[in-house]
């Protein structure tokens, strides 16, 4: 039983053997598999359904689901429930109507959990039944049923498990737990992680994919006061915790290829200020950690909080956990998140709950409706700046190029814009509420976010407190790359004319290999702390922001601007012409805020540094930045240091989130052949974890490339 | 100070991890008194410059030809660098566009390396900070006092990677400004030192002392070949020498390996790798656990 390490050190052992095996048989894909058997529940028979509202439908289905969805408990499990329904994994709600899922599911939000633990669930049925009163006879009752329906629903399902646990006497204990919640307010520990994890399952049974939040701060309280009162040891809690992480796997299943099977936005953010601005940490972040380190689990991709002050033990830890690999640890910078949150006009207490929507685009947790736009930077400027480089006019300098390619950068973000606008359409003036002129059922998710239940409009109509939709600039490297190749070896070296250039990347630098080799080795790119091209990469980032915040204010969403590429690069490789800096078409290139794999020469402390020229406190949803180590280079206690001081430095030049990944791409070539042995092994793809056997062919291949350089 | 001092240098790296705490930029510096057998870095051996030429990454534009005064490069079926004609003035190592060509041994002012040092300081704290390597760095004792010093100067920590067998007066000089030596012990065994490195290690020796006499701290790196230095008589040496300094922070054992071999090629010589001096797991777990370095 080896929980893969790309280290040579063993992992730790804490936890005890049954809750050991009970991980290493989800992460070998027991329960996946087992949730592949039942797909979903049928809505064929039901008489009348297609005259039915859509929300009448969704309604239905939901009482189908739980009703219908097999109850699984899990051997040695000390907590329990289950999203038990395959289909669910394909990000849709798992019923069925003539073959197909009768609607797409809700995912990048993170939801109110504390309302949950804190108050109950009861809490927010006696609002949605005020709501409801206070709605019916008017077009919103629909949905304000809708939501007593769910929560009818949610109940049922509690008891369908409270009486299977009842008639197993050796889950006495998870029967005890899950008697009172999530319908209560948990009064300990156990409870509470029960009460997140039922509620957690619950809306993932209904196909969503909702991301954790601050668990430690949502759960430090309560272990605080067992801890006080000898109810709990740390080492009992630990395994209480540990269970919560283990059936998080229970989607395991080998099977979703393409950007793996770790993938359901279950994110996690440690540390970091509270509203009041006290620091956070507490035990239940280091139990994080110990569980993450001993089992090696990547798929709750975690991000630690970090500041300027935060505590060197800390830190030391974070490190320590990094260092087996995986990508398991990200760290947020918190003072510029938080300076760029308020920048986007979050209030400083409001601010300071941030977590992530499941990815790492920052927002503020249970309060917002979440959308990204992304859109490939490098395309623009090839097709709409330099026009396919066929007949492109001659720009008079560097400056005329680069005001031409704002201008098309303009477009293409009011484009986004216009396009989202039409789809979100204004509903009340008096109130101004704001909502989706689409109106996909989403009742589940919406009794978990604020305002839903009180405005009668759900997560998707504009029912959160803040509804974002943020612009993505991906390509960022590729793009300031070929902007700056051009500017010198055009304008400044005058070594090659404007027009030739242009014929030359037509052709596909067919014929040219000298110039190709020239441009690749002798010009000095984004990554390398190289001032006169990251400069470039600044002001594009800066000019950027200010687009997208000219049009704020302009529809009921927010517009603030974000850097990422997923991992998409993979996709736009294929309409990607070649690059004024020396890549063919069809390369595959940068990933989010990273530099081109291959041009990253000076290392770790360089990309960083290039990184952080940019005005991160402009960028409201952030910019990722993959930072890629090798297990030798974080050996020992100097290695150690040398990560810790990579976090420091990162905090210190105003980055916004780093995920540095421990890999080595030998072993990664030795997974692809002998997956067999390598089925625990996780790699950070590109703002998510996946294990590493389960990316398809051009997925590995591609996690490969950036890992060799 | 002078800062028209000039340094000839290899590489500058940045966030190097293994030369010492921390983060690290590492200042790779050209000529070494030794001429070990094995020696990891040759191309840093000889203070001169010289020419990389890595056959591999040529692509036949035959640039070089072209700008080169003293027709070193002959273009027949392949790119032959006709070394006994070079000069290693690096003019074709400018144009060369694939990198083929590289002039190993550039100089650069004091100035110019604080630059480039400083850079990192956000990365560095407390324990991380410059680390002079080669080569011997001290050979160049004026140019390498003088970093060292405009280092402290900046607040930036320092440590010396040497090889000890350098002229007193420059260890002297370098002592006040150096903040951890890296101290090579090749081999305690004389006999054997000379006949692989070209020295004795008497002056070696009796130089450690001296920077502990001085309260140098030091940390001893030991290389180990297999059949050369693979004894115990050498492992207890090498505690009993570790044990009687006083500012010993520990050390460790650098197994040998031959990549190192490949890169001679790169400059004309032979590849001096040889597979039978690496030393098995077993020789490395045994010296690991046989010599036991103070801890600091």
């Amino acid at each position: 039983m080896e929980f893969y390490a790309q280290n040579q050190n063993k992992r730790p052992i804490r936890l005890s053997e049954p809750t050991r095996k009970f991980a290493y048989d989800s992460l070998e894909r027991r329960y996946g598999l087992d949730t592949l058997k039942t797909m979903a529940v049928e809505l064929d028979h039901i008489e009348g359904f297609d005259e039915l509202s859509r929300i009448e439908q969704y309604d239905l289905a939901i009482k189908k689901i739980v009703r219908e969805a097999p109850i699984r408990i899990c051997e040695d499990e000390r907590i329990s429930g289950a999203a038990t329904l395959g289909m669910a994994i394909d990000h849709v709600i798992p019923a069925t109507y003539g073959g197909k899922a009768i609607s797409s599911s809700v995912s990048h939000l993170t939801v109110d959990f504390e309302t949950v633990l804190k108050k109950g669930v009861n809490f927010i049925r006696e609002n949605a039944q005020k709501a409801y009163e206070k709605y019916c006879g008017t077009e919103k009752e629909a949905f304000s049923r809708s939501c007593l329906c769910c929560l009818d629903a949610f109940e049922l399902w509690h008891s369908r498990y409270l009486d299977a646990l009842k008639e197993m006497p050796e889950y006495k204990e998870n029967y005890e737990n899950l008697k009172r919640v999530p319908f209560e307010a948990a009064t300990g520990f156990h409870e509470a992680v029960q009460s997140l994890w039922f509620t957690f399952a619950f809306i993932r049974l209904c196909g969503n994919w909702p991301g954790i939040g601050r668990i430690d701060h949502l759960l430090g309280d309560y272990l605080k006061k067992d801890l006080a009162n000898g109810v709990l040891t740390l080492d009992e809690a630990r395994e209480i915790l540990a269970h919560f992480f283990i059936k998080g796997c229970e989607w395991v299943n080998g099977q979703y290829i393409g950007s793996g099977d770790a993938q359901h936005y279950q994110n996690i953010v440690l540390a970091g200020v509270d509203e009041n601005g006290d620091e956070v940490t507490n035990e239940v972040t280091y139990l994080v950690l110990d569980i993450l380190e001993e089992l090696g689990i990547s798929d709750f991709p975690t991000t630690v909080r970090i500041n300027r002050n935060t505590d060197e033990g800390l830190i030391k830890r974070v490190a320590e956990v990094m260092r087996y690999g995986g990508g398991i640890l990200a760290v947020y910078n918190e003072e510029v998140i938080l300076e760029a949150l308020k920048n986007e006009g979050y209030c400083e207490r409001e601010a300071r709950k941030f977590a992530n929507d499941g990815c790492w685009e920052v927002q503020i947790p249970g309060k917002t409706f979440f959308i990204y736009s992304p859109f490939d930077s490098l395309q623009l400027l090839q097709q709409n700046t330099l026009l396919g480089y066929e007949d492109t006019p001659v720009f008079a300098d560097f400056e005329a190029l680069y005001l031409k390619y704002r201008e098309d950068l303009y477009r293409a973000v009011e484009s986004i814009f216009l396009d989202k606008e039409q789809k979100f359409k204004k509903y009340d003036v008096p109130t101004k509420d704001w909502k989706w002129a689409e109106r996909r059922p989403c009742t589940v998710v919406s009794l978990f976010e604020e305002g839903c239940i009180e405005k009668g409009l759900s997560y998707l109509e504009g029912g959160p407190i803040y509804n974002v939709n943020s612009p993505h600039i991906g390509g960022l490297a590729d793009t300031v790359n070929s902007l700056y190749a051009i500017k010198k070896l055009v304008f400044d070296d005058k070594k090659v004319g404007f027009s030739d250039l242009m014929r030359i990347l037509k052709n596909n630098w067919e014929g040219e290999e000298a110039l190709r080799q020239y441009l690749l080795n002798k010009y000095v790119y984004y990554g390398n702390d190289n001032d006169e091209v990251d400069e470039i990469a600044a002001r594009l980032l800066s000019d950027f922001a200010d687009i997208c915040v000219s049009f704020n204010g302009r529809c009921g969403y927010r517009f603030p601007a974000g850097v990422s590429t997923f991992g998409r690069q993979l996709g736009w490789s294929r309409k990607r012409l070649a690059t004024p800096y020396g890549k063919r078409a069809g390369d595959v290139l940068a990933a989010n805020c990273s530099p081109t794999p291959g041009t990253d020469k000076e290392g770790a402390t360089a990309i960083i540094r290039s990184y952080c020229k940019a005005d991160h406190r402009k960028l409201a949803t952030g910019a990722a930045l993959d930072i890629r180590l090798l297990p030798s280079s974080v050996e020992g206690e100097d290695g150690l240091l040398a990560l810790m001081s990579l976090m420091r430095g990162f905090v210190e030049l105003g980055g916004f989130f780093m995920q540095p990944d421990v890999v080595d791409a030998s072993i990664l070539r030795e997974a692809q052949e002998h997956p067999e042995d390598y089925g625990t092994l996780s790699v950070r793809v590109s703002g998510w974890n996946a294990r590493f056997v389960t990316l398809d062919r051009e997925w590995q291949d591609m996690v490969i490339e950036q890992n060799e350089h | 100070m002078n800062t028209d001092l000039k340094l000839k240098v290899t590489e500058i790296q940045r966030f190097c991890m293994h030369d010492g705490p921390g983060v690290r930029t590492t200042v790779f510096m050209k000529g070494c008194p030794l001429s070990c057998a094995w020696c990891h870095n040759p191309e840093t051996q000889r203070m001169s410059s010289e020419l990389l030429y890595y056959d591999k990454k040529c692509i036949g534009c035959r640039l070089c030809e072209r700008v080169c005064g003293s027709k070193a490069h002959i273009f027949s079926d392949n790119h032959i660098l006709d070394r006994e004609r070079c000069s290693a003035c690096g003019r074709c190592a400018g144009e060369c566009p694939s990198g083929a060509l590289e002039l190993c041994g550039m100089e650069y002012t004091v100035d110019e390396l604080l630059s480039v040092i400083t850079r990192d300081r956000e990365f560095y704290r407390e324990q991380g900070g410059v680390t002079l390597s080669g080569g011997e760095p001290l050979m160049q004792g004026e140019g390498a006092v003088g970093l060292l010093r405009a280092c402290k100067e900046e607040g930036i920590s320092t440590a010396v990677e040497t090889c000890g067998y350098v002229d007193r007066d420059t260890l002297l000089a370098a002592l006040p400004y150096t903040d951890l030596f890296l101290f090579d012990i090749k081999d305690t065994n004389d006999e054997r030192h000379r006949r692989y490195t070209g020295v004795s290690n008497g002056r070696i020796i009796e130089n450690l002392r001296e920077i502990d006499r001085h309260r140098g701290r030091t940390r001893l790196r030991c290389i180990l070949v297999n059949g050369v230095n693979t004894d115990e008589e050498h492992y207890r040496s090498v505690s009993a020498l570790s044990e009687s300094l006083s500012f010993c922070e520990g050390g460790e054992v650098i197994p040998y390996h031959a990549y190192g071999g490949g890169k001679a090629t790169f400059i004309g010589r032979s590849d001096n790798g040889r597979r039978e001096w690496i030393p098995t797991e077993e020789q490395i777990t045994l010296a690991r656990e046989k010599i036991r370095f103070k801890r600091g």
